[in-house]
């Protein structure tokens, strides 16, 4: 009752399709094999309405004076916090049931960056609005355009293969039982009939870090078993409870610490390129985001 | 994940017998190579647990305690 003016609709309109694009576009670009299901991505989508919802009425309600209203849409927003550890306990919750687990600093990273393409959603939504607003609608669909373009470049992180160079290597037994992928040794195999298989049908990469930031990348153990996830569910992992020697494997060129990494795996799909790219496509770990590393590891290189 | 394993002696499958004394994880003790390598995959078969060979004609089985 309080508004006499009719509601100008279309600042709304627009923030709310920038909006809800940006969350769109994140969910489909999303490498994490998280939603895989009709119904995770079906909640994501509520959640991505609501949110673009927020950002694009704000200002609308503001100008028409209608601070309720305003209120009730920043204390909606609060409610984003909670995506968060949604997604971290359905993920925990999974571990235990896959056979080849993500780790701790991969679940963590998934749910950070699923909160945070809310709080994006809505921010896009609200500038979109607020450009609708000030310059009437071309420039705000030229604007909101412009947004989501930023966003989305703002908003991807970096990639293992960005920092880390891949080669494809041999597998090879030493001393008899000795696991090799090129010239990292990664585990005993003491039986003689797995050692057969990891010859005849086992996959193996070497990863060289291209510079400090790679190395500091590689040495982080949640890192190395996000890429071993990423490798696993892109080419199959021949194992089950009761084979513990045949789980794919990343580990560091130990006790030679040269900062190369190497990566086993007895593949269900026997392609290599197909591995090397999901290796390539891991995403780099929040928690790797530590300073670069200078000293044992350049300085061995010389020695 | 961070947290590195603790592997646990689970069992021990040898040819030579002398070589292996006391401790805690049962001894099997089999004839051939042939007979210690189907002993060793039974057991890691059925108890999940990881097979080392320790080239001295021993066999180890060990198993990880989370």
């Amino acid at each position: 009752m309080s508004s006499s003016a009719p509601i100008d609709w279309t600042p709304m309109i627009v923030g709310f399709t920038a909006g809800f694009l940006s969350r769109l576009i994140s969910l489909k670009s999303g490498r994490t094999h998280y939603p895989g299901y009709p119904s995770g991505y079906i909640s994501q989508l509520a959640l991505a309405v609501i949110s673009a919802m927020i950002g694009s009425s704000i200002l609308t309600s503001l100008l028409s004076k209608e601070f309720t209203a305003a209120t009730f849409l920043t204390l909606a927003a609060t409610q984003f916090r909670d995506v968060r550890n949604t997604e971290r306990k359905t993920l925990e919750q999974e571990e235990h049931l896959i056979l080849v687990s993500r780790g701790a600093g991969y679940i963590e990273g998934i749910a950070i960056t699923y909160e945070a393409r809310n709080y994006l959603s809505m921010l896009v939504a609200l500038l979109g609005s607020a450009l609708t607003l000030i310059g009437g609608l071309v420039v705000g669909i030229i604007g909101s355009v412009i947004v989501l373009a930023i966003a989305e470049i703002f908003m991807s992180g970096k990639h293992v293969g960005d920092l880390i160079d891949v080669q494809p290597a041999k597998i090879s037994f030493d001393k008899g039982t000795l696991l090799y992928a090129g010239d990292v040794m990664m585990m005993e195999v003491g039986l003689p009939h797995s050692r057969e298989r990891y010859e005849k049908e086992g996959l193996a990469v070497v990863l060289t870090p291209k510079n400090e930031r790679g190395q500091a990348v590689l040495w982080n153990v949640s890192q190395r078993q996000a890429i071993t996830y990423e490798a696993a569910s892109a080419v199959g992992a021949q194992k089950d409870i009761g084979y513990p020697e045949q789980s794919p494997l990343c580990r560091m060129e130990m006790p030679a610490g040269t900062g190369k990494a190497g990566l086993s795996i007895l593949p269900v799909d026997h392609n290599m390129s197909k591995l090397i790219q999901a290796i390539k496509n891991t995403p780099v770990l929040e928690s790797d985001k530590w300073s670069k590393m200078t000293s044992p590891v350049i300085n061995r290189k010389e020695m | 994940m961070a947290d590195a394993p603790t592997p646990v002696m689970f069992a021990i499958v040898t040819t030579k017998r002398e070589a292996v004394s006391g401790g805690m994880a049962p001894i099997f003790i089999a004839e051939d190579d042939q007979e210690r390598e189907r002993i060793a995959m039974w057991l890691s078969r059925i108890t999940n647990a990881i097979v080392h060979d320790l080239h001295n004609g021993t066999l180890i089985l060990t198993v990880n305690q989370s």
